[in-house]
C-alpha cells in the first residue's frame, strides 16, 4: 500500500473512530433503550450528570482497552514471530485475573486495590514464564516462551479455580464471577484516571517503536546482523505492552480475542508493516471496543459481560477471515 | 594495515559439556576480495559464519574486525561494516519486498526513528542493483525461492557494508539464479566489497571466489588461492567421495566420480 493510501486509510479510521466515539455518548438504556435524544441530553439534568460521570469515563476506557490490548496483540505476534499469539498468552490475562480474585476474597474490593493486585499479579506471570523459558534447555526462544506461557497460565487458571470454590457463593462469587467474564460497568472516573498513564505509556512506546518491530520480527541473526540489541528491544516492547494490558484487564476483566483479531484485520487491510499495521490496528481497537460495549450496556435490560462479547463476536471474525482471506501461518520456532 | 575479517586460534563449542564444533582455526579474509568457504554440511560453516559476524563469541582464541575485537564496537558500529545473509530466512508476516528491503536500513536508524526520504532512494539503488526493481510492491511471500534470495541481497546491499557474509547463498536455486547471485557477489567484490560466502558446492565456489578455506570436520584443511585448494586429492578427502578436478580451457570443473570405490 503506498503513503497516500495509507493515508487516507487512516483518516478514515480515526473519522470512524471519532464518530463512533460521539455516537456512542448517546447509546444507552436511559431514559429509554438504545438512544438518548439530543433533548433530553439538554434539558434532563439527570441524563447529563449520567453522561458525564458514568458514560464518557466508561467509552474513554473502552477505546483505550481496544487501542492497548490490539497494540498489545499486534507487537506481541511480530516479537514472538506468531500471528496466533495475543495479550493473553503468557499468563498475563490469567494472572491478572488471580490478582484480582485474591484481592475480591481477602483483601478488599476496593477498585484501586484490585486493580494494584492484578497488574501485580500480571506483571508476576510475565516474569514467572520468562525466567521458566530461560531454563528450559530445547527449542527455540518462541517455542520455550509458548511453552512457559501455557504452564503459567494454566497455574493461574487453576489458581482462580481453587478461590472460586473458595468464595462464598452468596457474596463473594457473583462478584468474582462478574468480574472474570470481563465488563466496564464499574467504571468512574477515577479508575480511568488510574489507569491512563499506564495506558498511554504502552501506547506511546508501541507506536514510537512502530517501525522497529519489523525488525525484531526477522531471524534472530538477521535482526542482530542489522544491529538490533534483540534482548533489550523486545524486552522494552514487551513490558510496555504487558503493563498496559495487566493495568487495564485490573478494571476491565478478561477480554479476549481483541488482541488477537484487530492486528489481523490491520494487516489484511494495510499489509504487514507494522509501521503501517500498528496505528491502524490501534484505531480499529477502540472502533471494536466502543462498539462492543455499546452493545454490552444496550442489547439487555441487565448488562451482557462484555468478554463474552468480544469472544463472540471475535471468534466469528476470526471464522470469516480463516476462510474468506485465508489467515497464514507457518511453522516455525 | 590488518585484514578486515581474522580468526586467531579460534576454538567453539556450543555448551559446555558439548564437542568442539571448531577447533583452533586461525584464518584472515583477504579484503575486497570473495572467499569461499567450502566443506561438507555439519563441518562448522554456519558457526563460522557467525563468529565473523560476532553472533558468537569464541570460547578460546580472537575474532577481530579490522584488528580490533567485536566488542571493541557498538552493535550499531558493527551492522553498519558487516551484513549477513542467512542460510534460512523465515519471514513470518507477509512483508511487501520493498518493505522488507528498507529493513536494511535498520543500522542507520535508531529504534525511534523511521525511514526518511534518502533511505528510501537507498532502497530504491539496492533494488536495481540486484535486478528486482520489478518485484518491489509483491509480497515476500508470494515470489520464487530465486526471487527471495535475490531480495535477500538486495536487503544486504541496501545496508551498505563494505563486508558481506553469505551462507550458502546458492544452495536450493537453480543454474540461472545461482548465476545470477555469484556474478553479483563479483560485482561488488569488483567495487570493492569484502564478501565471504559458505557453500558445499566446489563448483559455485570456484564460479566466484577469488581466495578459498576448505573445512573439515571444524578445522582447516587448506586455504588459498583455487589452484593450492581445489585439487583432486584435498576434495575427495574432505568430502570423503572420489572427485576429480579438470581445467578446459582454463577454467577449472569439479566433477563427482561414478561409483565410489
Amino acid at each position: 500500500m503506498n503513503t497516500r493510501n495509507f493515508h487516507r486509510t487512516l483518516v478514515i479510521l480515526l473519522l470512524a473512530l471519532v464518530g463512533t466515539f460521539l455516537l456512542s455518548i448517546f447509546v444507552g438504556r436511559y431514559p429509554e433503550p438504545f438512544w438518548m435524544p439530543w433533548r433530553v441530553f439538554r434539558d434532563d439534568p439527570l441524563a447529563r450528570l449520567l453522561v458525564l460521570r458514568l458514560r464518557l469515563p466508561r467509552l474513554l476506557t473502552a477505546l483505550l482497552l481496544g487501542m492497548v490490548l490490539s497494540a498489545a496483540g499486534a507487537v506481541m505476534q511480530m516479537v514472538f514471530r506468531n500471528p496466533l499469539v495475543e495479550p493473553g498468552f503468557l499468563g498475563v490475562s490469567q494472572g491478572a485475573a488471580f490478582g484480582a480474585a485474591v484481592s475480591i476474597l481477602w483483601l478488599t474490593s476496593h477498585p484501586l486495590v484490585i486493580e494494584v493486585s492484578a497488574t501485580f499479579f500480571g506483571l508476576l506471570a510475565l516474569a514467572g514464564a520468562y525466567y521458566l523459558s530461560t531454563r528450559i534447555r530445547y527449542g527455540g526462544w518462541v517455542l520455550r516462551l509458548i511453552l512457559s506461557g501455557v504452564a503459567v497460565s494454566a497455574l493461574f487458571s487453576a489458581g482462580v479455580g481453587v478461590l472460586k470454590y473458595l468464595a462464598d457463593p452468596l457474596t463473594e462469587l457473583p462478584e468474582l464471577t462478574f468480574w472474570l467474564l470481563g465488563g466496564l460497568y464499574s467504571v468512574t472516573w477515577r479508575e480511568l484516571l488510574f489507569v491512563l498513564p499506564f495506558g498511554l505509556a504502552g501506547i506511546g512506546v508501541i507506536y514510537a517503536m512502530r517501525w522497529r518491530i519489523n525488525l525484531l520480527s526477522l531471524n534472530d541473526e538477521t535482526a542482530f546482523s542489522l544491529g538490533a540489541s534483540l534482548g533489550r528491544e523486545r524486552l522494552v516492547l514487551l513490558v510496555a505492552a504487558v503493563s498496559a494490558t495487566a493495568a487495564l484487564t485490573s478494571i476491565s476483566g478478561i477480554i479476549g480475542w481483541i488482541g488477537l483479531i484487530v492486528p489481523h484485520i490491520a494487516r489484511r487491510l494495510l499489509g504487514a508493516s507494522a509501521e503501517k499495521s500498528v496505528p491502524a490496528a490501534m484505531l480499529m481497537g477502540g472502533i471494536f471496543s466502543l462498539v462492543a460495549d455499546d452493545l454490552a450496556r444496550t442489547l439487555l435490560p441487565g448488562e451482557i459481560p462484555l468478554g463474552i462479547l468480544t469472544s463472540a463476536i471475535g471468534a466469528v471474525l476470526f471464522m470469516y477471515l480463516m476462510i474468506s482471506m485465508g489467515i497464514k501461518v507457518r511453522n516455525h520456532a | 594495515m590488518p585484514d578486515i575479517l581474522n580468526l586467531e586460534g579460534v576454538h567453539f563449542r556450543y555448551a559446555e559439556d558439548n564437542p568442539l564444533v571448531l577447533e583452533d582455526l586461525s584464518l584472515e579474509i583477504p579484503t575486497g576480495k570473495v572467499t569461499a568457504i567450502l566443506g561438507p554440511n555439519g563441518t562448522g560453516k554456519t558457526t563460522l559464519l557467525h563468529l565473523l559476524l560476532g553472533l558468537l563469541k569464541p570460547n578460546q582464541g580472537a575474532a577481530l574486525v579490522a584488528g580490533k575485537p567485536h566488542r571493541a564496537y557498538s552493535r550499531r558500529e558493527l551492522s553498519k561494516l558487516i551484513g549477513l545473509v542467512p542460510q534460512f530466512e523465515s519471514i513470518p508476516f507477509n512483508f511487501s519486498v520493498f518493505e522488507y528491503v528498507t529493513l536494511g536500513r535498520s543500522p542507520y536508524l535508531n529504534p525511534f526513528q523511521m525511514p526518511g526520504g534518502e533511505d528510501l532512494d537507498i532502497v530504491e539503488n539496492a533494488l536495481e542493483v540486484a535486478g528486482i526493481p520489478h518485484l518491489a510492491d509483491k509480497p515476500v511471500m508470494e515470489i520464487s525461492g530465486g526471487e527471495r534470495q535475490l531480495v535477500h541481497v538486495a536487503r544486504v546491499l541496501a545496508q551498505r557494508t563494505r563486508i558481506l557474509l553469505l551462507d550458502e547463498p546458492t544452495a536450493h536455486l537453480d543454474l540461472e539464479n545461482q548465476n545470477r547471485i555469484l556474478s553479483l557477489l563479483k560485482k561488488m567484490s569488483a567495487e570493492g566489497t569484502t564478501a565471504v560466502m559458505t557453500t558445499h558446492d566446489p563448483n559455485a565456489a570456484i564460479f566466484a571466489a577469488d581466495y578459498f578455506i576448505l573445512m573439515k570436520a571444524g578445522q582447516i584443511a587448506a586455504q588459498g588461492s583455487a589452484s593450492a585448494v581445489i585439487t583432486s586429492e584435498n576434495l575427495s578427502r574432505v568430502f570423503r567421495t572420489p572427485i576429480r578436478v579438470e581445467v578446459n580451457n582454463g577454467y577449472t570443473m569439479v566433477v563427482m566420480e561414478k561409483g565410489g570405490d
